[in-house]
């Protein structure tokens, strides 16, 4: 009996294992366009995280990406980040014009952008960008130097987290939508 | 009780047991390519080729050499990655990696069991492909094991009796 028990016991820890192990991050891509083409991407994190170190080009290395642009040098975007996580949900930066509108705000742990096209121009009709990014997931981005992204702590981070939703574009010619969950199909 | 020819006739009749066994054995763990292409014409033609993977890492050999450097050249940053992807997508559950549908046509990259299989289905013809995961990664193994570009074309010049031009 103990026996049993102790080789159930096994078998629930090794699975739950295997289970926070599969994550899976999916992109859907739907064009309505004339050929209507719909593209969709499964990615198992674990395979992003292995691989990411082994490919050395010239901006990316060890899964760290290299911004050259000094714009971005001269913007303490950790500083900010202190900031914008110590403060309470709100929403932090709102931009209204003629063409779209912009909010930032912080909810649940999460840093979201909403951009709203409210005016119909000759590219982008009507069109919605939703980000929603854990605080966790950017920490881990911005924890290398000051002039790079950490890319694959970024991809572990993404494996610690429940499904979400990272990124929704909705407008008249396309959708985009990439997630993260335990699946490993998109549908 | 067989002594002399007799008994050096049985060993090697087992050696050569042993050894059909173990490379029959090393044929089918590799598995096997298979490519399918069915036309869909009237008189379409539909081609099966079905060949053993350890058959892949062989023909490499009989490639021309200008060709693999110039593959070492273009993927050589890439191989390292692509070994490790392989090695990643061998645990990965079986399922669909990319799936691109539009009017004309239909692509889909999946794993299934040991393969990775890339099925197209367009308006002209269906095409299905599948490759053992180990057959690429010998390959790959195979391509990364080659003196880089450069290297060989030095070794195989013909040294100037003056000793290299400097």
């Amino acid at each position: 009996m103990r026996r049993i028990l102790l080789g159930l016991a096994m078998a629930v820890s090794v699975s739950t294992a295997a289970l926070a192990a599969d994550r899976w991050v999916h992109i859907k891509v739907e064009d309505g366009g004339v050929n209507g083409e719909v593209v969709r991407v499964n990615v198992p994190l674990s395979l992003a995280e292995k691989v990411l170190p082994a490919i050395n080009t010239k901006e990316l290395h060890g899964g760290k990406v290299k911004c050259n642009d000094t714009k971005i040098e001269e913007v303490d975007l950790r500083a900010i980040l202190d900031a914008v996580r110590a403060a309470p949900d709100n929403e932090f930066v709102t931009v209204e014009s003629k063409h779209n509108h912009v909010r930032v705000a912080k909810s649940a742990g999460n840093l979201l952008v909403k951009v709203q096209e409210s005016k119909k121009s000759e590219k982008v009709k009507h069109g919605t960008v939703d980000v929603s990014i854990p605080f966790s997931v950017i920490d881990a981005l911005l924890s290398g130097a000051k002039d790079e992204l950490d890319v694959l702590a970024a991809v572990r981070a993404l494996g610690t987290i429940g499904d979400t939703v990272l990124v929704t574009v909705n407008d008249e010619n396309s959708k985009v939508r990439i997630w993260v969950d335990s699946r490993n199909t998109t549908e | 009780m067989p002594t002399g020819p007799v008994m050096v006739a049985g060993g090697a009749g087992t050696l050569a047991l042993a050894a059909v066994v173990v490379g029959g054995a090393f044929v089918y763990d590799m598995g096997v390519v298979r490519v399918s292409v069915q036309s869909k014409k009237p008189d379409g033609e539909h081609i099966r080729l079905i060949v053993p993977a350890v058959a892949a890492p062989i023909a490499m050999q009989f490639a021309p050499k200008r060709e693999l450097q110039k593959a070492i050249e273009e993927a050589g940053p890439y191989l390292p990655a692509i070994k490790i992807a392989l090695e990643e997508l061998a645990k990965c559950p079986d399922g669909p990696f990319v799936q691109v549908t539009n009017r004309h046509e239909k692509v889909n990259i999946a794993k299934q069991g040991d393969a990775l299989v890339i099925d197209v289905d367009d308006e002209g013809e269906t095409v299905h492909v599948s490759v053992p995961l180990k057959a690429v990664d010998v390959v790959i193994s195979q391509l990364q094991s080659l003196p880089p570009p450069g290297r060989e074309e030095r070794a195989e010049r013909p040294s100037s009796p003056d000793g290299p031009a400097l």
